[in-house]
């Protein structure tokens, strides 16, 4: 065990210094140490506190049924859809409430109004209306990415500032060139800003829907696991959503960022 | 390249802070000939700007009229090019796409349009910096990059508002230079805004001095051309018109 661990580390030492990228794992080592230190000492009983070794060998199983990547793919899928309709949705509306006085004037309180009521508190009423299904799961997912993602939209659009669309019809661009050319690139570092957020509510809102009305996915597996008093997989089901959030960040929000705002000077880097 | 005529031009609007109209332009006429370079001089309030904007379309005016070519302004168009004090280039778009935004809007197609754009950047001795994006140049450049835009659309009328006042004084003093030189190039209609006394005379033919949205005088600068500041400097005709436009703009 101890040669092994010594092997292992020596190799992460050399995978770090060939790809830096790998130095972000580094800030969890001390904290899985600590859970590994805390487990060995058996200050908890194991039922309820299992160590990192005991989650890994769920994780094998699970990946070896089926079960983890099925369930995965699950709630990506809704996640995807969801974000999908909360960002063509979205997008159009926020940049009317941006460009309109009279459309903020007239669907801002609503908009306001329908934040207040939270994304869950709609469960009772989506189970009635469209039942146990992924009708019920998208719509929780669109209604919580839309808000941070129109809220964001509107500010983009808002602060992009007057000389950039004198600048573009005294070059002879029509309206809707203005708005391809001007508002939606001038919105669009708050629009990501909006899209990191609404993401960030979405998979918690998919994670405690899918624990209510879900039949499979992430949520599921964790709310399934404390029926069976399973808590290695519940804490399996708390990792996975912490490193999925990680990856869609890194490689999806963080490159869309560095492409656009930081490259074109709008947000500091 | 057109004329510009105005005729009695005038701006008032109601100010609700102090709760009574104010008229910032105050019958305003004024005639500017094909290839004439014009500048507005007077101190911040004095309306310069807000002429400006209604020849440009960006505001309506209230009363009299704007013809470019004979033709009534009425809001914003390709035939009055503008180069803002704040450059006003688009951030997410490199400094060639800037350039070749105008010919762009009007369906140049893409090898055509960036052969133009070339062609400007290199009278601004920028081609090197075409493939970058603003936020990447100085001041002095961002600007160049700005009088360009405007002018690769070939416009009746270039309006400046204003657009050396956000660089340092050298970089100034070089981007005037290299603008008369443009100008004795291409000859546009220019209608220049600044505060700037030595500026005004400097760059125009005529220097109208403005004070409280009123035309205070006409001035013809009869310096010769190709002007520089070295040259300038010392030069007694020079310093006398600068003199006689600052005295005019300070005692309103």
């Amino acid at each position: 065990m101890k040669q092994f661990l010594l092997k292992f580390w020596g190799h992460c030492v050399r995978l770090t210094a060939r790809w830096p990228s790998i130095g972000s794992i580094a800030p969890f080592i001390p904290v899985i140490a600590a859970w590994w230190i805390v487990t060995e000492l058996q200050i908890f009983p194991r039922v309820f506190l299992p160590g990192p070794m005991e989650v890994v060998r769920s994780f094998g199983s699970l990946v070896y049924t089926g079960i983890l990547p099925a369930y995965l793919q699950d709630s990506i899928v809704r996640l995807a859809v969801g974000t999908f309709w909360g960002i063509a949705l979205g997008i159009p509306l926020g940049i009317l409430l941006g460009l309109s006085q009279r459309a903020r004037t007239a669907l801002w309180p609503l908009l306001l109004f329908f934040q207040a009521i939270g994304d869950i508190a709609w469960l009772p009423i989506l189970v009635i209306w469209f039942g146990y299904g992924l009708t019920t799961i998208t719509v929780v997912i669109v209604y919580t990415v839309i808000f941070p993602v129109v809220l964001n939209t509107v500010l983009g659009v808002r602060s992009t500032p007057i000389t950039l669309h004198r600048a573009a019809q005294s070059l002879g661009a029509s309206r809707i060139r203005i708005l391809w050319e001007v508002v939606l690139p001038g919105a669009l570092p708050n629009i990501v800003t909006g899209l990191r957020n609404g993401l960030s509510y979405g998979w918690r809102a998919l994670i405690a829907t899918e624990i209510i009305v879900g039949t499979s996915g992430i949520g599921f597996l964790m709310f399934d696991a404390r029926r069976s008093g399973s808590v290695v997989e519940i804490l399996l089901g708390m990792i996975i959503l912490g490193i999925l959030w990680y990856i869609v960040d890194s490689w999806i929000l963080a490159p869309i960022e560095r492409a656009t705002g930081q490259r074109w000077g709008l947000v500091t880097r | 390249m057109k004329d510009l005529t105005i005729r009695n031009l005038s701006k008032t609007y109601f100010d609700p802070y102090a709760g009574t109209n104010v008229t910032a332009v105050h019958d305003v006429s004024l005639k500017v000939e094909q290839g004439e370079f014009v500048c507005i001089v007077g101190p911040s309030g004095c309306g310069k700007t807000t002429i400006l904007n209604m020849i440009a379309g960006f505001i309506p005016h209230t009363g009299g009229e704007i013809l470019v070519g004979g033709r009534p302004v009425k809001g914003p168009g390709a035939d009055r090019g503008v180069v803002f004090q704040s450059f006003a280039l688009f951030p997410w778009r490199t400094v060639l796409e800037n350039v070749a935004f105008g010919p762009k809007m009007r369906g140049v197609r893409k090898v055509e349009r960036e052969k133009i754009a070339h062609e400007y950047l290199a009278l601004v001795k920028l081609t090197e910096a075409a493939g970058r994006y603003p936020a990447e140049l100085s001041g002095g450049m961002q600007q160049r990059v700005g009088v360009v835009r405007a002018l690769a659309n070939e416009p009746d009328v270039l309006l400046m508002d204003e657009p050396f006042a956000s660089v340092d004084a050298q970089t100034r003093m070089t981007l005037q230079e290299e603008l008369t030189r443009i100008w004795q190039e291409k000859r546009p209609t220019v209608i220049f805004i600044t505060h700037d006394v030595a500026e005004a005379v400097f760059l125009g033919n005529r220097v109208i001095a403005l004070s409280k949205g009123r035309v205070l005088e006409e001035i013809s600068v009869d310096l010769p051309r190709p002007r520089s500041w070295d040259a300038l400097n010392d030069d007694a005709r020079f310093k006398e018109l600068s003199g006689r436009v600052l005295q005019l703009v300070r005692s309103a």
